[in-house]
């Protein structure tokens, strides 16, 4: 529980919202968030602290260098969320446009969690 | 008015609390400044990126270290 709120000190600020919604692409949006906080790409952020304009989230997404929307579908719940509290995702990931059909289950598969992150860190690092 | 400064002791935190303390002192406005390093009172505010400034309860900054104009307009100088 040490890294939950990350120093802005060193490195660039990069906040990554994941929709997290109720479909295994929305559940696998914020498991490829985890991870990719886990692998120092950024800090994984509340998104619905941004829908709820909750003052500490809303600061902590305008000290952000660079934001990551990582959405399961293209209803683009993140990305629009982020929009309607003006701000603008740099990069934006849609889980089912990785060759991930969208279902209503809820239990992540190993194989979908490792094809999901392989396919978005191939587009993160293609910039 | 109660100023409470979110960070875990760095470099950016520590500067944050100077700045704070040298607006205060210039300003002569009196405030009670607390610098904050638990981490579960850091989140309950929903920072995630320190350091933060919390004037009487409201977050008025995070990610960076304000600068004195800022501060002065916090603090209604």
């Amino acid at each position: 529980m040490a890294e939950e709120t990350k120093c802005s000190c060193g490195s660039a600020n990069v906040a990554i919202f994941p929709c997290a919604g109720a479909s295994n692409v929305g559940q696998l949006s914020n498991k490829i968030a985890v991870e990719l906080e886990k692998q120092n790409f950024g800090n994984l952020m509340c998104t619905v602290g941004i829908g709820a304009r909750a003052p500490g989230l809303m600061k902590s997404a305008e000290a952000s260098d660079r934001i990551i929307a990582i959405d399961g579908c293209p209803v683009n719940c993140a990305s629009k969320t982020l929009e309607l509290a003006g701000f603008k995702a740099d990069r934006h990931i849609i889980i089912s446009e990785l060759g991930i059909k969208k279902n209503k289950d809820k239990e992540l598969k190993d194989n979908e969690i490792s094809e999901a992150l392989e396919k978005t860190l191939d587009i993160l690092q293609s910039e | 008015m109660k100023i409470e400064i979110l960070g875990t002791g760095c470099s950016k935190c520590k500067k944050t609390k100077e700045t704070i303390e040298r607006v205060l002192k210039q300003s002569g406005v009196e405030a009670e400044v607390i610098k904050v390093e638990d981490i579960e009172k850091i989140m309950n505010y929903g920072v995630m990126v320190t350091p933060a400034v919390v004037i009487d309860g409201d977050v008025k900054l995070a990610g960076k270290v304000p600068d004195e104009k800022d501060i002065r307009k916090w603090i209604g100088q």
